[in-house]
């Protein structure tokens, strides 16, 4: 079919979160769907094709948004695309049941003068909700075409195309929105002197855009024109208009043109919406009078979390179980026998141990934690529930420079940090997403409970086990105060939607399952593989004798360890229950007592738990935050680490002497 | 001074709504006390240079558009801030003067140039008494109000009218969690949970 397809077509899927708007990509593309990160972002970009009337057609699903400010990256990455061009229709997918404060994007969408379309989502709901809205009378007030559909049926998905398609062929686009008197003749005034000027300033956005962002001083925009001498004349014309408005309004200007918006908006749903006497509480309510109770909701949340956690790591150590007997007793002996008749014994090592432990790594730690991870996180994600625990959680959250929604990735943190530094996905601005991930690597993951309890726990008391881990709590609230004050950026508290509860569907969560394991994979397997043999080969090459004598002051000095805890921390970088395998290897027995004395116990454990994440979990902080921060955060844990291992190492000298 | 600060926010909402000068008839309906008390009223704010009159109606002086402002910012210091506590008095009286006032927002209440500014608009155009504001978190839930402004910075002061927090837009409390914790909201249709740190921002005027 591919072959005979001549015409493409884009399309972009452009709405508020929580409308519906992947059920409907889903519904258009199926399974042909690809996942990435938007350029130079860290956003989520997600494509797919479909085959419509002889037509090849891109679906592009932009990430949901309230409005197209500069808020976050969610919102620059939206608006940049629709300004490019690169979508012949943008359909704005638009909640029934939220008319109002939906139109309040759309009338954004307008402004940015591209050919577009509304798919009116969940009509259903909206009927059941006692909503009925005109759809012909809402299209003639909005000026351009309207179907009302429901993503999860399927219901008007195929109008919803051929009106995109016929869109498309037209190339009409929307009319602009009238503000207010005051606002609309500071606007024209922007755009004479952009127009005077527009060669000068090669801004590829529609000018009546441009002039409104200027007024509601736009982060972005006046960054942008400041570059030029003509630019700032712009900007500073712009900022005085914007004071008169102020004058004008008593509110900033900002203000006075969301103002400005949603009074169109709520004239338009005033006019296209009837309400109808409801028969009923919706069930919706009713549950929430349970979930997000002052009392109840706390047991419940704290089942659901834990139950979360136990499907997970069952699920995960079940899979490990079987992939570890697959790869010891297979995969491994069968591999090296087989190269020792090929190649040298050292280069088999280098094989053998760097890239099959490597992928055995990966395999063993990832994907069965990552997998079922992904899915419990779409279902809590599609049903609502997440929103509902960041409400029970944000005055605790606060504590540590966070707020409510960071309270899924810091309790998975306690598993793995791996799905935790992803699930950091759900927080707002990049200074939240940042805070979280920062702190989320130190949560003591399963594998560093195994150090503290084995080690610790084991050969000194469980007494000094707990107080290792208030330690790391302290060090986490700690982090967290500083990281809040010190990141730049504003603060901005808690103003999130509720959304109604839905049921996932299986399409949905399974789809997104694959989609994200598949994307993480790609950026965690090279990284894991290749750590797994850089680290072969520095043993093979002779240079882990060498480190061991050049850390031997650091060591013994600093942290009054034996230098031979070197090779055991290097090791924990590939998965950090290593460094109790390797250190009862280079001590030669298993009774650690008669080797490290309790203090230096002590202090090995903190080092492990905070020094570098294991490498999967900077995998995950490539994947979340780029390759400079990751590495930043990276030098920041080992410092950390050799700080606190270091004062705790002359904390106890002091106390024990 | 209680009345009489009363009578100087009265001229101002009159005028805001485009009543000026007001007659002592308009003054004395707009405040609901009898014409002698509100025609006695405005005589003594004339004395004291706080109101000027024009054949026989009534308009607020510079000086009296500045202590109405005064009385305003305190109000919501004091209610907001500090509560009717005795330091809460003492730093009113300590605080007369504006400038002390903004001085003051910045040092202990960490507010930026902006969001003072907003503060300053948001009374100034203030129609009716302060005295009815109240923050978001004081509401109960099932309590409506109508939001008259919101203080903060530059971004969260947009972000709150992006999601539909404008200045006149009624919003009805849900539910409030314990700890302090957020506050959930209807507005347009729309749940929204804010956390305490942004509801007690949102100044909103009680409806009953």
């Amino acid at each position: 079919m591919k072959g005979t397809v001549a015409e493409k077509l884009t399309l972009a899927l452009a709405g508020n979160s929580n409308v519906g708007k992947s059920a409907l990509f889903n519904q258009l593309t199926g399974l042909r769907q690809n996942v990435g990160n938007w350029p130079g972002t860290t956003v989520e970009k997600v494509e797919g094709t479909l085959y419509f009337e002889g037509l090849k057609i891109k679906v592009i699903d932009l990430p949901g948004v309230y409005s197209l400010s500069a808020f976050s990256a969610d919102e620059k990455v939206a608006r940049e695309y629709i300004a490019s061009g690169e979508a012949d229709v943008v359909i704005n997918v638009v909640d029934a049941t939220a008319l109002e404060r939906n139109l309040y994007l759309t009338l954004q969408l307008m402004e940015l003068e591209a050919p577009m379309v509304m798919a009116l989502n969940q009509v259903d709901a909206a009927t059941r909700k006692g909503i009925e809205i005109n759809v012909e009378m809402l299209s003639k007030e909005l000026g351009f075409p309207i179907v009302a559909t429901v993503a999860i049926t399927g219901m008007g998905v195929k109008d919803l195309l051929s009106t995109a398609l016929r869109i498309a062929k037209q190339g009409v686009r929307p009319p602009q929105p009238r503000y207010g008197k005051e606002v609309e003749e500071r606007i024209v005034r922007l755009i004479e002197v952009l127009e005077a000027k527009a060669d000068k300033l090669k801004l590829n956005y529609p000018k009546t855009w441009v002039a409104l962002k200027l007024l509601e001083r736009d982060e972005e925009i006046v960054a942008r024109l400041s570059s030029t001498a003509e630019g700032k004349e712009i900007v500073a014309l712009a900022e005085r208009l914007a004071e008169e408005l102020e004058l004008i309004h008593g509110e900033p200007s900002p203000v006075v043109i969301a103002s400005e918006r949603y009074s169109i908006a709520a004239r338009i749903a005033k006019a296209c919406v009837q309400l109808k006497p409801r028969p009923e509480i919706p069930w919706g309510d009713k549950l929430d009078a349970v979930l997000v109770h002052r009392v109840l909701g706390y047991p419940i949340m704290i089942g659901v979390l834990v139950a979360t956690f136990a499907l997970i790591f069952t699920v995960g150590d079940l899979l490990v179980e079987v992939l570890e007997g697959f790869f010891e007793n297979y995969a491994v002996p069968e591999a090296s026998s087989f190269l020792l008749s090929l190649l040298p014994a050292e280069a088999v090592d280098l094989v053998v141990n760097g890239v099959i432990m490597g992928i055995a790594a990966g395999t063993t730690i990832i994907l069965p934690y990552i997998i079922p991870f992904y899915l419990v996180l779409s279902i809590l994600e599609d049903s609502g529930y997440l929103p509902r625990a960041a409400f029970l959680t944000d005055a605790l959250m606060h504590k540590v420079g966070l707020h409510g929604r960071a309270i899924v990735p810091m309790v998975l943190g306690f598993g793995c940090n791996v799905p935790a530094v992803m699930a950091s996905r759900v927080l707002e601005t990049d200074r939240e997403r940042l805070i979280a991930g920062l702190l989320i690597v130190l949560v003591p993951c399963a594998a560093r409970t195994v150090v503290i309890l084995g080690l610790v726990g084991r050969f000194i008391g469980i007494h000094v086990a707990l107080a290792i881990y208030l330690l790391d709590l302290a060090v986490i609230v700690l982090l967290g105060r500083l990281a809040f004050k010190v990141l730049p950026g504003e603060a901005v508290g808690l103003i999130m939607e509720m959304p109604p509860y839905r049921l996932p569907s299986i399409k949905s969560v399974v789809n997104k399952t694959l989609v994200r394991t598949w994307s993480f994979m790609f950026i965690a397997f090279p990284l894991i593989v290749g750590g797994s043999v850089a680290i072969e080969a520095f043993k093979l090459m002779g240079l882990l004798d060498a480190f061991v004598a050049a850390s031997k002051p650091f060591m013994e000095g600093f942290l009054g360890l034996p230098a031979i805890c070197a090779v055991p921390i290097v090791f924990g970088i590939l998965r950090k229950e290593l460094t109790l395998i390797m250190l009862t290897e280079v001590a030669g027995t298993t009774n650690l007592s008669t080797v490290l004395t309790p203090q230096q116990m002590i202090v090995f454990t903190v080092i492990v738990m905070l020094y570098i994440p294991c490498i999967a979990t900077i995998a995950a902080l490539i994947h979340e935050y780029g390759v400079k921060k990751a590495i930043l955060m990276t030098a920041l844990y080992i410092v950390l680490a050799l700080t606190m291992g270091a004062l705790t190492n002359l904390f106890l000298n002091l106390v024990l002497s | 001074m209680e009345n009489l600060q009363c009578l100087l926010e009265a001229l101002r909402s009159l005028e805001l709504k485009g009543v000026k000068p007001s007659s002592p008839e308009e003054v004395a309906k707009e405040l609901e006390i009898g014409l002698e008390e509100a025609q006695r009223l405005l005589h003594e704010a004339v004395i004291k240079g706080l109101a000027k009159e024009v054949d026989g109606k009534y308009a607020l002086t510079p000086e009296g558009l500045e202590e109405m402002h005064i009385h305003r910012e305190s109000v919501v210091h004091n209610k907001l801030y500090h509560g009717a506590s005795l330091i809460g008095k003492l730093s009113r009286i300590m605080e007369r003067r504006l400038e002390d006032l903004d001085k003051h927002w910045e040092a202990k209440h960490g507010f930026n140039g902006f969001t003072v500014r907003g503060l300053h608009q948001g009374l100034m155009d203030l129609q009716g008494r302060v005295e009815d504001l109240a923050p978001l978190t004081s509401l109960t839930p099932g309590g409506k109000g109508v939001v008259v402004f919101a203080l903060g910075g530059y971004g969260l002061v947009r972000r709150l009218a992006e999601m539909g927090l404008t200045p006149g837009t009624e919003v009805q409390v849900v539910r409030k969690a314990p700890f302090r914790g957020p506050i959930e909201i209807m507005v347009r249709g729309v749940t929204l949970a804010l956390g305490f740190g942004v509801a007690s921002r949102v100044i909103v005027r009680p409806l009953l």
